[in-house]
C-alpha cells in the first residue's frame, strides 16, 4: 500500500514527533481544550463541562457521517432549496 | 373567533377594529402572566399600525410575532441576554408583510434562547408555559407565538423554523403549524443573517385555514385551496415513527388511517435510508452557518446572563470541523435526490411530529422504547429533514394524552406544495369533525372571553 516511496502514517508521526497511534475518536479531554486553546477562546469549568456533554452527543454520529460512502453524490451547483433539484 | 372569523368580521363591519385590539390587549394583560408567551406589548405603536392599515386581508387582526426579527421601534432579542450580531430596530419582511395586509402586530412573543431549543424552557425573559399545562413546555423555539395562539390571547402568530421551531411547539401547544417550502415566506431582516440555507417563517394558528390565510400573507401570494383526493401518503418504519410512547403511535396511525379514508387515498410503505446523516447534517450545517462572521475573541466576552448552556454549545460550535459539514452538503444533495425520487411515488410523507407529547419545564426528558433521552435529541430527528432539503411540512394536532396533552402529526411534501399540506390538514380535520383544531386547553376554556 505505500510503495510510491510516501511515509506511513506512522513514519510520519514520529517525524513529527507525534504518537504512531492517535486516537480517531478525539476524546473531549484534549479536542476542546486545544481547539480552544488554537482559537484562543477562554472557557471556565461550566463551559468545558458544556463543551463536554454537547460532544459526547455528536461527535460519534459526526464520525459515522464522516465514513459514510458518498464519493458517488454529484454535488449541487448553485442548489436552490426552494426547488426539487436538477 | 379564529384568525380568519376576526378578518372576515371586520371587513364585514361586524366587529370594530379598535375594540377588537382593546380586547386583545386586556386579554393579554389577563392571561400572559400565567403564560409568559408574549414578552413585550407596545399599544401605542399596535394602534398607530390600525390607524394607517390598508385593506388587506388581514385588516385590523392582531397578531403576534416572534422576538426574531426586528420591528421599527424595536430591536429583536432572539430571546437572549446577548447577540453576537448586532441589532436594530428597523422594518423586517415579515413585519411588512403584515402591515401590507393589515395587520396589526400586538406583541412580541417569546422564544427559546438564541432559538436553539425545541422546547422554549430557557429564555432571557424567563421559560413561556403551555397552556395545557403551565407546568409543561410549550416548545420551542417559537413558545410564545404558540403559546400565546393555544392560550387564545390572539388568532395568530409568526413563528420562524429552522429544525423545527415551528413544529415543534405546534405540536406541543395543540395548533396546527406550516414549515414552508424554504425561501417562499418572508424572512428578510431575520436576526441570523448568516443561516442562508434552512431558516423559513411560517403561520401558527388554530386550524388549517388560519394558517392559509396567514401564509398567503408572509408568502405574498394566495395559498390558493384545492383538495386532498387521492392524497397518495407515505409511511416510514424507522426511529422516527417507532420510537415513540404508545400513544403518539396510535394517534398518528389513526390520523393517518383516517386522512387516507377522507381523502380516499392510499397508504405505502417507502423507505428513506440514511435519515440519522441527514439530520446530523442539518445540525451541522446550521450550526456552522450560525458562526459565520463570528471572531473567536467575541466568544471570551460573553454575557454573563447567557445560559450555560448557550455559553458552551457558541463555543463548540467553532471546533465543529469543516469537513463535516461538506460532508454534510453532500448528504444533504443526496437526501434531496432521494426526496425528489420519492415524491414521484407518494404525495405526503407522514410521521409523528414529536414523540411523546410536552416533558415538563423543570426536566424536559421523555420516556421513548429506547429510553430516556432529551426532548431536544429527540424531537429534532423527526423534524430536520424539512430544513435540510426545503421542503415544506406542517403539524396538525392528532389527539390528547392521557395527561390532556397534545399529540401531532406531520406531513411533508414535494417543494412548493404547501397548499398541498394545508389542504391534507384540512381534510384530516374533517375527517375528526375538528375534534382536535377546536380542543381548548384549561386555561383559554376558563374564561368566557372569546373576542
Amino acid at each position: 500500500m505505500h510503495d510510491h516511496g510516501h511515509p506511513t502514517i506512522g513514519q510520519m508521526a514520529n517525524r513529527l514527533g507525534l504518537p504512531a497511534e492517535m486516537e480517531s475518536a478525539a476524546p473531549d479531554s484534549d479536542f476542546i481544550p486545544a481547539g480552544l486553546a488554537s482559537l484562543g477562546i477562554e472557557a471556565d469549568e461550566v463551559d468545558l463541562a458544556v463543551m463536554a456533554a454537547v460532544h459526547g452527543l455528536l461527535w460519534s454520529p459526526l464520525l459515522d457521517l464522516l465514513a459514510l460512502d458518498t464519493e458517488d453524490v454529484t454535488p449541487e451547483r448553485f442548489p436552490n432549496l426552494s426547488r426539487a433539484p436538477e | 373567533m379564529g384568525l380568519r372569523a376576526q378578518a372576515a368580521a371586520i371587513a364585514a363591519g361586524e366587529v370594530d377594529a379598535a375594540e377588537l385590539l382593546d380586547a386583545t390587549l386586556e386579554r393579554i394583560e389577563q392571561r400572559n402572566p400565567a403564560l409568559n408567551a408574549v414578552v413585550e406589548t407596545f399599544p401605542e405603536r399596535s394602534r398607530e399600525m390600525l390607524a394607517a392599515a390598508p385593506e388587506g386581508p388581514l385588516r385590523g387582526v392582531p397578531i403576534v410575532i416572534k422576538d426574531e426579527w426586528p420591528l421599527p421601534w424595536r430591536a429583536q432579542r432572539f430571546g437572549a441576554a446577548q447577540l453576537l450580531a448586532p441589532t436594530a430596530p428597523g422594518e423586517s419582511g415579515p413585519y411588512r408583510a403584515l402591515r401590507d395586509a393589515g395587520a396589526v402586530i400586538v406583541g412580541v412573543g417569546n422564544m427559546h434562547e438564541l432559538g436553539a431549543g425545541s422546547t422554549g424552557n430557557v429564555s432571557v425573559y424567563g421559560a413561556a408555559r403551555n397552556p395545557w399545562n403551565t407546568e409543561r413546555c410549550p416548545g420551542g423555539s417559537s413558545s410564545g407565538p404558540a403559546s400565546s395562539v393555544a392560550g387564545r390571547l390572539v388568532a395568530g402568530a409568526v413563528g420562524a423554523d429552522g429544525l423545527g421551531s415551528v413544529r415543534f411547539p405546534a405540536a406541543y401547544c395543540g395548533l396546527t403549524g406550516l414549515k414552508p417550502t424554504f425561501g417562499r415566506s418572508a424572512m428578510e431582516g431575520h436576526h441570523m443573517a448568516p443561516v442562508t440555507t434552512l431558516i423559513v417563517s411560517g403561520p401558527l394558528c388554530a386550524d388549517a385555514a388560519d394558517c392559509r390565510l396567514l401564509g398567503s400573507v408572509l408568502f405574498g401570494e394566495e395559498l390558493a385551496a384545492g383538495d386532498a383526493a387521492g392524497l397518495r401518503i407515505g409511511i416510514v418504519r424507522n426511529q422516527v415513527s417507532e420510537d415513540v410512547t404508545p400513544e403518539v403511535g396510535k394517534a398518528c396511525e389513526e390520523a393517518i388511517e383516517a386522512l387516507s379514508a377522507e381523502a380516499g387515498g392510499t397508504v405505502k410503505e417507502i423507505s428513506l435510508p440514511d435519515l440519522e446523516a441527514a439530520t446530523l447534517a442539518a445540525i451541522l450545517i446550521i450550526n456552522s452557518e450560525s458562526m459565520g462572521g463570528t471572531r473567536p475573541e467575541q466568544l471570551n466576552q460573553l454575557d454573563p446572563e447567557l445560559s450555560p448552556i448557550a455559553r458552551g454549545t457558541l463555543k463548540y460550535r467553532m471546533l465543529l470541523p469543516a469537513a463535516a459539514t461538506v460532508q454534510a452538503t453532500r448528504v444533504r444533495t443526496l437526501t434531496r435526490r432521494r426526496l425528489a425520487a420519492l415524491f414521484a411515488e407518494v404525495d405526503v410523507i407522514a410521521w409523528p411530529t414529536i414523540p411523546a407529547p410536552a416533558p415538563p419545564l423543570e426536566a424536559p426528558l421523555v420516556e421513548l422504547p429506547s429510553g430516556t433521552q432529551t426532548a431536544d435529541q429527540a424531537n429534532v430527528r423527526g423534524a430536520a429533514l424539512a430544513n435540510l432539503t426545503g421542503i415544506p411540512s406542517i403539524s396538525m394536532p392528532v389527539g390528547l394524552s392521557g395527561e390532556g396533552l397534545p399529540i401531532a402529526l406531520q406531513l411533508q411534501a414535494a417543494w412548493g406544495r404547501d397548499e398541498l399540506l394545508l389542504d391534507a390538514a384540512e381534510a384530516l380535520e374533517r375527517a375528526n369533525a375538528r375534534r382536535w383544531v377546536e380542543a381548548l386547553p384549561p386555561l383559554a376554556a376558563a374564561e368566557p372571553t372569546e373576542a
